[in-house]
């Protein structure tokens, strides 16, 4: 394609294991992209070689950028290879150990091998404080300003440079907090010093001291990267600011992550779910569970009238991040604002193999990128899921990625049959059906972990698919859920980079304000949320007016340990405009919203009262019931959102056919156990039209590669997203 | 390796394998969400399973796994005196060790049948229970949270539910529901979490009705059983890899009140081929004190040690179970008969499971920890607060012993229950009581080649003016016992205002302490035991315990023979290693390794 001169002024450079995806969007909203290997010595070189280079072909000078839009692993990395800055801990005295007991569950049951993930600080470093502070922020001793000093003495002569403070109480009183910090400042400068009362001021003392001990273990790496990737950038001539994706789905400006580096920690996986989100919103989608299949794992995330969710709890380096709260208690707890993202050992290069009593089983062992599938012929011989894909049909039986990968199809038939299906005794067509099926069945609890878990039902959702392996299972999968509807994006190989230019700058604090609802004091509510709004405002940056902020309250009956978080003022009534459907029930409803400041209307009884009617009708969606009347509701915190939208978001322009008409062949497909393999068309994107086209065909690309089977239709809307029906179950 | 028949698509089994698993951890998420008491929904001593018509369980929620195999002796008395009798809309509730084959009374069970729709001209047809199980803060009797230690019959221990309906055909017994409020000290808590209970087996309903219509309930419950010979033949090949033989233990608790009667556990467990007998003939015979499990309960805990040491995935679901017979002598502690108290009968759950660790570690040395500090301590301190009764009470845990490839694990549940603890934040807020210390005790961890985990502290103050204590405790007079040469971790304490009174309690409480404002309960928990000679120990690992303030520079020397070199000063410590080859060779010569220093 000939590159038209155009000045591009934002880029999204995101930095993923193995690959670093670039994209721009040009003035006239053409979608451009790179993949190019990661190179983790120093990552901002593919970020600058990928930018540099599409910035050429487009013929826009790289001075030109205002804003470079970025995902990176630096946080999460920091702490899974346990390359985060040495870190002390200053806590109360008779409590350094807390950190270490944890919740004390375990994640896996009948494990007696099982080992925990050492502390992200040791015991020598974890500095007892004479203080004391009690649950209604009482002094009951005072702060030991002595202890300090000497325990900021040993920090200095062990050369630590981050220091993690948390007391008993302090989000009731943060005086002994504070007063630490300076005098840790004071003592040593220059040093990262992590406050609990500036990172999660919040009651649960495991909750908030791993969190913010997870803020200043990765600090140091944080700001040395973020300087570095400006400095680079700069060095290179590539202007404009950096800007970094959070764990929320918001993005933020260096100096303000360098501040708040553990909100960066699940930003990758993040872009990914703000990618589906806005694609699907242009395709007049706003219920959607989103599904990134890759080479090793599945995630699922759920939108719901157009927002993306937060998980209640989240832990990093606790393996896979399934299934939530059950399964919790292997990695450090972060009680920060993270886009609830369920995963599972259900990848293309996931290993299919037998159980001791004959069962087929997939994952969680992946063959990964390297050796990868046993079609690549590159020395694993075990079936993958790609194999079966392979063997199916689904995939391109001499290459794939556009032929940039060869595989050897014969080898993917080997595997299937000496591994499993003479075992088994069954044809090996049928069971690479099986293992499409099991592999399935795994996805399913990634997605329940985010639906049926949170009381939403699957089928008042849409499906949108992506990653690698997406397309090739998102029908069937679709199948078991009974959804009726199925996207597969455009560009879906770099949904994370394409994230990154639709998000919006966002910063979401709290405060505690432990009230039963009617006798809330709501001056002091109001003072709240103005304190907050000035603190986002000097986070998010910019003309104050521009700032959308949205009011939330967690509340729960009074009783109860685990909060919902429900808007608070500003109107709009429970359970409008929902998605039609008990999915929409509590959640649907329209958020308190105001520009400029925290709310236009004052809180008032009216209020309150909408924020309970609110607060039932989600615990009732969530639980299939409420103790309303039986129980008071209690808000717990209060909770600000401050948004703005960037100056330079660009919309992509419409589909162009003629760009992917793509392969033009034939080859026998399997949809089921019983049909064998179906000669079956294989075309490019570009020539489904806008008139649905009834089953089976398969769409290939560079990206990915979609199956349709015969029951159901698919056809391209204006963006060139590809949109499957499905037919009514039964 | 055996295989699935042929008629069974095993595809379609794995499927539903996982739809079922998926509503039973759906249920629970939902218990412990809505839950209203410390004990439920912090602690999370519940389980919630599905099963099929005839009562046998098809999954479990990811919950407590001594409750693993626990329903089906009740489910199958309510199925039998039920039959005709149970219509759509109803909800059943009980708990009696004995009228209901239930644990002990703080756990009642709530349970929906789920019937079918599928053909609306016809009559719905009971088609699988979704069910729950909740230990609760209190069901009245004589001691706060119903778990009187010095019961002597269970008439003492609270409030006895035999299998009634809850709500029939969606009616609710007002006056059963009237009743328990009465009856209960935490009405507000135990009427809460029923609602969570309820609201789960809602949960459970609503989901296997869709699966019923999704796949055809004829179809659904064919593969149930299906999943049943799927577990068992998973269960045997993994029993075939146990070494056929007959392995012994014995094991002990150490008894009630101030004058402990010792309590003897005997384990005789039969591997052959593929099936497992284990027999609990020599265990003491049952006692007037509320620690004597059901046997439904004891063989629950002998599942879970045994799920503990097999490999595979293996579901929750009846099938399970069925290789593995466990016989007791009719009248002995781990198999009683009524009267006897049962309120604190989980902790002979934890000694079974450590017992047949204890057994099996000569045929599965690389599966087992050396043992555990033994389950759960129980403190309940109750009282009145501003004219209103509160009661406390929390599972504290817990510290496991080393194991073949690691130093044992603190701040872990016992194997039998996965819970957790509570928030000392959460607790102050709540409770008038302050928690002092929270942490680990240097020192504790039995000595071996791989360390025990080590005891933990926790102390209580009383910020009421009175307040009555009970504890459940044990491991004291048998610390955690070590293995291969491992030494025995330190042994467990509770004191009453240590540094003033110094009152000791004892382990196993049958009379509550009263205290008043300003007293102090501090409670020191065992530590784990080692695994293998401790002078086999690295002297590198040594050192980094002393660095992490673990173990200490003369524990070091006594118990593993290491020997430091440095000035004293904390940052300059490094292994003197011919002082330590000198040592380790002499304490060989002698045998002189001791156990450690707590245990002095």
């Amino acid at each position: 394609m000939p590159a038209s001169p155009a000045t591009v002024t934002r880029a999204a450079a995101d930095i993923g294991g193995t690959f670093t995806d670039v994209a721009v969007l040009t003035p006239d909203g053409r979608l451009a992209t790179r993949k190019l290997p990661s190179t983790p010595e120093n990552y901002s070189d593919a970020v600058i070689k990928g930018v540099r280079s599409l910035l050429e072909e487009l013929g826009s000078p790289p001075g030109a950028l205002e804003e470079l839009l970025h995902g990176c692993t630096v946080a999460t990395n920091a702490i899974l290879e346990g390359k985060g800055a040495p870190t002390a801990l200053l806590t109360t005295r008779g409590f350094r150990d807390v950190l270490e007991l944890r919740r004390v569950r375990v994640p896996n049951l009948y494990e007696p091998l099982y080992e925990r993930p050492p502390p992200l600080v040791p015991r020598q470093l974890r500095f007892e404080i004479g203080e004391r502070t009690g649950p209604r922020g009482e002094v009951l001793l005072p702060l030991d300003e002595t202890g300090v000093r000497a325990a900021a003495e040993r920090i200095r002569a062990a050369g630590i440079g981050a220091v993690a403070v948390c007391y008993l109480h302090s989000f009731a009183n943060p005086d002994h907090e504070r007063r630490t910090g300076e005098i840790l400042r004071e003592m040593l400068p220059g040093a990262f010093i992590s406050l609990s009362v500036d990172v999660l001021p919040q009651k649960l003392e495991y909750e908030r001291t791993s969190t913010t001990v997870i803020n200043a273990y990765v600090g140091p790496p944080v700001e040395h990267y973020v300087r570095s990737m400006v400095s680079q950038v700069e060095g290179a001539g590539i202007g404009g600011r950096l800007m970094v994706m959070q764990s929320s789905g918001g993005i933020l400006d260096a100096d303000a992550v360098v501040a708040n580096p553990a909100r960066i920690v699940e930003c990758g996986p993040a872009a990914g779910v703000i990618g589906a989100q806005h694609f699907a919103a242009r395709a007049g989608f706003d219920n959607l569970i989103t599904l990134d299949m890759g080479g090793t794992t599945a995630k699922a995330s759920l939108i719901e009238a157009g927002r993306v969710l937060f998980a209640d709890e989240y832990e990093v380096g606790g393996g896979m991040s399934s299934r939530s709260a059950l399964m919790g208690g292997g990695g450090y707890a972060l009680k920060l604002p993270v886009i609830d993202i369920s995963e599972v050992g259900a990848g293309g290069g996931s290993i299919a193999w037998l159980d001791k009593a004959g069962s087929l089983k997939v994952g969680p062992e992946s063959a990964g990128a390297v050796p990868g599938p046993a079609c690549y012929d590159t020395g694993n011989d075990e079936p993958t899921v790609t194999d079966a894909n392979v063997v199916l049909g689904y995939l391109n039986p001499e290459a794939l990625a556009g032929g940039t990968v060869p595989v050897r199809a014969g080898r993917a038939h080997e595997a299937v049959a000496s591994r499993l299906a003479e075992p088994l005794g069954r044809g090996v067509v049928e069971t690479a059906f099986g293992i499409h099926t099991v592999a399935n069945a795994n996805m399913m609890k990634a997605v329940k972990a985010v639906t049926t878990y949170r009381g939403r039902d699957p089928r008042d959702f849409t499906l949108v698919a992506f990653g690698g392996s997406g397309g090739v299972h998102a029908v069937d999968l679709a199948r078991v859920l009974q959804v009726r509807r199925v996207v597969l994006p455009v560009a879906a190989g770099v949904f994370s980079a394409l994230g990154l230019l639709f998000s919006n700058l966002e910063m979401n604090e709290t405060v505690p304000f432990l009230h039963l609802a009617d006798e809330a004091p709501l001056d002091e509510a109001e003072r709240r949320y103005a304190a907050l709004a000035d603190r986002i405002a000097a986070v998010v940056g910019g003309p104050r007016e521009e700032i959308r902020f949205t009011r939330h309250a967690d509340a729960r009956f009074a009783g109860q340990a685990y909060e919902l978080t429900v808007p608070f003022g500003g109107g709009g009534e429970p359970g409008a405009n929902g998605p039609g459907s008990k999915a929409g029930r509590g959640a649907g409803m329209r958020d308190a919203v105001a520009a400029g400041g925290p709310a236009d209307g004052r809180l008032d009884a009216q209020a309150v009262a909408e924020l309970c009617a609110r607060f039932e009708a989600e615990h009732l969606a969530r639980y299939g019931h409420a103790f309303s009347g039986e129980f008071p509701v209690e808000i717990v915190n209060l909770r600000l959102v401050g948004t703005r939208r960037p100056a330079g978001i660009i919309e992509p322009a419409p589909f162009d056919p003629a760009s992917r008409t793509g392969p033009d062949a034939r080859r026998g497909v399997c949809f089921g156990p019983a049909s064998g393999l179906v000669d079956t068309p294989v075309i490019g994107r570009g020539r489904l039209g806008p008139e649905p086209r009834t089953g089976p065909f398969v769409i290939e690309e560079y990206e990915g590669t979609c199956v349709i089977p015969p029951d159901c239709t698919a056809h391209l809307d204006r963006l060139g997203n590809v949109i499957i029906e499905l037919p009514a179950a039964g | 390796m055996s295989s699935v028949p042929r008629t069974i698509d095993p595809f379609q089994l794995e499927l539903l394998k996982s739809c079922f698993d998926t509503i039973a951890d759906d249920m629970a998420l939902t218990l412990m969400r809505t839950a209203h008491s410390g004990i439920v929904r912090d602690s999370l001593d519940f389980s919630t399973a599905l099963l099929d018509a005839g009562g046998l369980t098809l999954a479990q929620g990811i919950c407590t796994p001594m409750h693993m195999g626990s329903f089906h002796d009740a489910m199958r008395k309510l199925i039998s005196r039920y039959e005709g009798r149970i219509d759509p809309g109803d909800v059943f509730i009980f708990n009696d060790p004995y009228a209901a084959d239930g644990q002990h009374l703080p756990d009642i069970y709530i349970t929906t049948p789920v019937f079918t729709e599928e053909n609306r001209s016809a009559e719905p047809r009971l088609a699988a229970w979704a069910t729950t199980v909740a230990h609760h803060s209190d069901v009245g009797g004589i001691v706060a949270g119903s778990n009187a230690l010095g019961a002597e019959e269970i008439f003492q221990e609270g409030l006895r539910l035999p299998i009634v309906k809850f709500i029939a055909a969606g009616e609710p017994n007002r006056a059963l529901w009237d009743v328990i409020a009465l009856n209960v000290r935490t009405p507000d808590k135990v009427m809460g979490d029923l609602q969570a209970q309820l609201a789960a087996c809602r949960s459970g309903e609503r989901e296997m009705l869709e699966l019923f219509a999704r796949y055809g309930v004829d179809t659904v419950l064919d593969y149930g059983t299906h999943l049943q010979d799927y577990a068992e033949r998973l269960t045997r090949a993994e029993i075939s890899e146990f070494p056929d033989g007959v392995y012994e233990f014995t094991d002990h608790i150490e008894g009630l009140g101030e004058e402990p009667e010792l309590v003897v556990l005997k384990a005789r467990v039969t591997v052959a081929g593929e099936d497992v007998a284990i027999d609990w003939t020599g265990t003491s015979d049952q006692i007037k004190g509320g620690i004597n499990p059901t046997f439904p309960f004891t063989k629950a805990s002998c599942y879970a040690a045994l799920r503990s040491l097999m490999v595979s995935d293996i579901p929750n679901c009846h099938g399970f179970t069925v290789p593995i017979e466990v016989t007791a002598p009719k009248g002995s502690l781990v198999n009683p008969v009524f009267p006897s108290p049962c309120g604190a009968r989980g902790i002979t759950g934890y000694r079974i499971i450590d017992c047949l660790f204890g057994a099996l570690a000569k045929a599965l040395p690389d599966r087992v920890t050396a043992d555990t500090a033994g389950g759960s301590t129980l403190p309940t301190i109750a009282g009145y607060e501003n004219g209103k009764a509160f009661v406390f009470c929390e599972t504290f845990m817990g510290t496991w012993g080393g194991t073949s490839e690691h130093d044992g694990q603190q701040g872990v549940p016992h194997m039998g229950a996965n819970q957790s603890n509570v928030s000392i934040e959460m607790i102050e807020s709540e409770y008038p009581i302050r928690i002092n210390e929270y942490g680990m005790l240097a020192d504790t961890g039995g000595a071996g080649r791989h360390r025990g985990g080590l005891g933990l502290v926790r102390e209580y103050e009383i910020l009421s003016a009175e307040a009555v204590l009970n504890v459940r405790s044990d491991k004291r007079r048998f610390p955690p016992h070590g293995l291969f040469g491992g030494r025995s971790g330190s042994p467990s304490w509770n004191y009453v205002n240590p540094g003033r009174s110094d009152r000791v309690l004892p382990v196993l409480m049958t009379e509550v302490e009263k205290l008043k404002r300003g007293d102090v309960f501090r409670h020191e928990m065992s530590g784990g035991g080692g695994y293998g000679d401790p002078l086999e120990r690295e002297p590198e690992d040594v050192l980094r315990d002393i660095i992490e303030e673990k173990v200490t520079p003369a524990h070091a020397e006594r118990a593993y023979g290491v020997v430091l070199a440095g000035d004293g000063e904390p940052g300059t410590w490094s292994v003197d290693l011919p002082a330590t080859r000198r040592l380790r060779a002499e304490m060989r010569e002698t045998a002189a390794s001791i156990t450690p220093a707590a245990a002095d």
